[in-house]
């Protein structure tokens, strides 16, 4: 960005500078960011003096949309505040919703609980439901549930995430899909994501009885196939690479990008050589993030992310649609962050790590509440959370301008750092055969397994700080709240919800839609037109999860401790 | 070392069996069990402790059914019995009643549950 004789003026003054100030000691000292890198006590044009502006950074909506993917970011609409709730029945959860909606919140995210997840119904002998149901997140079992857990919200006007993964992520789809038809919205005009990520049911987060992840990829681009390419849904996210959720699993920004991308990678070739065009699904290839707790090397996460995310799907992979080639994302403040500890810590913990996102350009964004280091967060806290996103909407200016940290020497140096560093990540991922092959034979899990040992010795041995827990700590560490409680008589209401719909549905249609479910598993067929006939029907996830395992069979996951 | 249920958050139980095992002990990584399976798994090993791992908010009914368990097969004195994971402090007392002999939430140190459950075996072997 600078010519070469002003590139020299200026490193021949820094040395002058450094021995007239002194500081030859802090000049060649490096503080190193979580990820590794090596940061220096000043950066100046020198830096980045091979940076070409209009080929690497150029104007935002421009390729590679480094600064940004479209052209007036928020000065035409703000990011979308998105909470990720859900909690006991869909009945409460709706109530939770509309308070979010009451408080300015502009999007909805579903946190489904474990038997969602898992792809179980309560009265499963499997599961001890009077335990469980509800108390991760809100049980959606049957269309009955998403009735009501969109009861009285506008369907047509609402984006709602629907998170959860492969194993139920087409069942919960296509539930809501039904819901929406049934209210009179077409799908052509249904706007949301399914979370459908197979990388988050294998990692950080593991699910019981999965299925190998080749089976996983296959149901994972069913959705995408069927939403996006076949252009049945084209409004909604048919899968959203949550490389937040791999990130909480103790990884680095580094390896959180490359997971992301190596795993999108495999879904691409998996579509190709089903016979689409890239331009046929790119577009709806989405991605959640996390804003962890180093502010720079976030900030530069987002930012180099964009920009090869654009040159993998334009160079490699031939995009002609400029939508094919921005990625959009959504992005979470970092769960692992926060403390038990003082929890009211948390607060502007939360609020500098959503600061990382708005500056880094995300497209929405979830802030923690500060009670989640134990518990689901109470109302007051979440709403504290949402205000916090408002305070810096509107408050703060900083949204005034696009992309304000371009051109920083800092920024920009460490914004081509990270993107290398990712490059050869995502290499050497690909020399263990791919993200799908690098799960099937456990490297991924050692490689997260060795990247958290790593921050909990640094944490341990005082290398890395976190207030409360290694600085600044308190002895009395009792909670100044009441943890939030789940209703422990959800079961009880979706055993009752089951009962009824098993009545009122029409049982031998449903067998013989599972027995078609069946026939298009074993002949390798789609199944997203099954089973949204199935939903439709009145089928259950238990019931739909249960052909998938009858017929495939569980995996048997490679860890070991 | 046992996670009951479906709550599948993983982290906590690998990174605790990695501690204990580097202070020394002998780990038995059970993963997914049932209350019966995870029962059976710790009389045919004839361990010291049985260690569950909840992250799902549901640790007292979790604690309470795994204590109702051992009783019905009478070995609820055989065991050293720890539960870990996401408990806030107004629950420790809960479980201690129900009989958790210790209770390891978020903050935990790797030198507190090790000592804590060393501590513990002693006592019980007395």
């Amino acid at each position: 960005m600078f010519n070469e004789d002003d590139i020299a003026d200026i490193k021949a003054e820094k040395e002058k500078w450094v021995e007239e100030k002194g500081n030859h000691k802090d000049a060649e000292t490096f503080r190193v960011t979580p990820s590794g890198i090596e940061i220096k006590n000043v950066y100046t044009p020198e830096d980045v003096g091979n940076l070409d502006y209009l080929k690497d950074v150029n104007f935002p909506g421009g390729y590679p949309y480094t600064r940004g993917v479209y052209p007036a970011m928020y000065r035409e609409r703000p990011w979308t505040i998105r909470m990720f709730s859900g909690f006991a029945t869909p009945e409460e959860t709706n109530k939770r919703w509309k308070m979010l909606l009451n408080s300015g919140q502009t999007g909805f995210s579903a946190a489904v609980d474990l038997l969602t997840f898992y792809g179980a119904d309560p009265d499963d002998p499997g599961v001890d439901a009077e335990v469980e149901v509800g108390t991760t997140g809100v049980p959606l079992y049957s269309i009955r549930g998403v009735e009501a857990l969109v009861k009285d919200l506008p369907i047509e006007d609402i984006s709602v995430a629907l998170v959860t993964e492969p194993m139920t992520a087409i069942a919960l789809t296509s539930a809501y899909f039904n819901v929406a038809k049934n209210n009179g919205v077409p799908l052509a005009r249904v706007a949301g994501t399914t979370q459908n990520d197979i990388g988050t049911m294998c990692i950080g987060y593991i699910t019981r009885d999965s299925l190998e992840p080749d089976k996983l990829l296959k149901l994972a681009c069913d959705l995408i196939e069927y939403c996006t390419a076949m252009k049945e849904a084209p409004r909604w996210n048919p899968i959203n690479f949550t490389t937040y959720n791999y990130r909480e699993g103790g990884i680095n920004a580094v390896q959180e990008i490359a997971f992301g991308f190596t795993n999108a990678v495999d879904h691409i070739e998996e579509l190709l050589k089903r016979g689409w065009h890239i331009d046929d699904f790119a577009s709806r290839l989405a991605f959640h993030l996390s804003a962890d707790r180093n502010f720079f090397e976030e900030i530069a996460k987002y930012r180099a992310a964009r920009r090869i995310w654009a040159r993998l799907l334009a160079e490699k992979y031939k995009a002609k649609d400029p939508r094919s080639t921005i990625m959009k994302y959504h992005v979470q403040t970092a769960g692992s962050s926060l403390t038990a500890q003082q929890p009211m810590v948390n607060i502007p913990r939360t609020a500098i790590q959503a600061l990382e996102a708005v500056l880094g350009g995300c497209q929405s964004l979830h802030t923690n509440s500060y009670d989640e280091a134990i518990c689901l967060p109470t109302e007051e806290a979440v709403k504290l959370a949402v205000r916090t996103q408002q305070v810096i909407m509107e408050e703060t200016g900083v949204a005034d301008t696009i992309d304000p940290l371009a051109g920083s020497y800092y920024v920009e140096w460490l914004t081509g750092e990270i993107e290398t560093r990712i490059l050869d990540y995502m290499q050497k991922i690909e020399t263990q055969g791919g993200f799908v092959k690098a799960l099937a034979s456990g490297w991924l899990y050692s490689e997260m397994q060795r990247a958290f040992n790593e921050r909990q010795n640094a944490i341990a041995e005082g290398r890395e700080t976190v207030v409360g827990i290694n600085s600044h700590q308190e002895k009395d560490r009792k909670e100044t709240y009441a943890p939030f409680k789940t209703n422990a008589l959800a079961a009880g209401v979706e055993k009752e919800r089951l009962v009824k719909l098993r009545k009122e549905r029409n049982n031998q249609k449903i067998v013989a839609l599972l027995d078609r479910l069946r026939a298009d598993c074993t002949e390798n067929k789609n199944v997203m037109p099954t089973v949204m006939e199935l939903m439709g029907e009145g089928a259950t996830l238990g019931e739909v999860a249960g052909i998938y395992r009858e017929i495939w069979g569980i995996w048997d996951l490679p860890i070991a401790v | 070392m046992v996670k009951l249920g479906l709550d599948g958050h993983w982290r906590g139980i690998t990174t605790v069996s990695l501690i204990l095992k580097n202070a020394g002990m002998e780990v038995i990584f059970a993963g997914f069990q049932t209350i019966e399976s995870a029962i059976s798994i710790a009389e045919q090993e004839d361990v010291d402790v049985i260690g569950l791992s909840i992250h799902s908010g549901a640790h007292i009914p979790w604690t309470r059914k795994f204590v109702e368990g051992l009783k019905k097969r009478k070995l609820k004195d055989e065991f050293v019995l720890v539960v870990g994971g996401v408990i806030p402090d107004a629950d420790v007392d809960a479980l201690r009643e129900i009989g958790a002999d210790g209770i390891y939430g978020p903050g935990s140190t790797a030198e507190e549950i090790v000592r804590s459950i060393q501590e513990k075996v002693k006592e019980k072997r007395i």
